[in-house]
């Protein structure tokens, strides 16, 4: 399963919204929400979206975990 | 508040779930109830009943969220539609082989083979993929 660190890292950058982080990397806020809640492990293009945005490597975003 | 956490997909797969088994299931009932056959005019006024309900709620689900009706398809949406499009075509095959295999026997009208039957496949293939999305959307769509 993979586990990651979106919902820190948001609030960590001045408390983004789910929909503005969804507007950076065109999806729509509730694929945004289904990933944190580990329902949806994105594309690993969205994967690097995302990151970037944050200005993280992927690993400090995205964890893999064995279930 | 449910509303407001779906993306206007889910919600088109609500409304069309909804619409099709009210209008369908509507139109089935009253053919079977007058044994099968019924004027070509009921199922075109149905076809037409269902297509402007279905306008009328996309047209207001788009209008309480306009924002979420403008997006388009994220990569999470379009594999929830393409798996759920998977298990409907297996429905739709099972579905016309069953009416195939029962044209011979006298059966409920659902499985008689006839363009009546086959609609009634047909509908039920769309509303199991309205099922499999709204399935995703809720529980998580996994690799």
């Amino acid at each position: 399963m993979i586990r990651n660190e979106i919902r820190r890292l948001r609030f960590e950058h001045g408390e983004m919204t789910q929909q503005a982080l969804a507007e950076r990397i065109g999806m729509t806020r509730q694929t945004i929400n289904a990933i944190e809640q580990g329902k949806y492990s994105p594309s690993l293009e969205a994967a690097f979206k995302i990151a970037s945005v944050f200005g993280q490597p992927l690993e400090a975003v995205f964890h893999y975990a064995a279930e | 508040m449910l509303l407001r956490e779906m993306s206007f997909q889910e919600k088109r797969a609500w409304i069309s779930l909804a619409t099709m088994g009210l209008i369908y299931g509507r139109y089935f009932w009253s053919l079977t109830m007058q044994g099968g056959r019924g004027p070509f005019g009921s199922l075109l006024a149905t076809v037409v009943q269902l297509v402007i309900l279905q306008v009328v709620l996309f047209t207001l689900a788009a209008i309480f969220n306009p924002r979420d009706a403008q997006a388009k398809k994220d990569e999470r949406e379009r594999l929830i539609d393409l798996k759920a499009t998977r298990v409907a075509y297996a429905g739709l095959s099972a579905g016309i082989i069953c009416a195939y295999i029962f044209a011979g026997f006298p059966a409920p009208i659902v499985v008689r083979f006839d363009a009546n039957s086959l609609l009634f496949v047909l509908v039920t293939a769309e509303m199991l993929r309205n099922v499999c999305q709204i399935v995703q959307y809720r529980r998580g769509v996994y690799a």
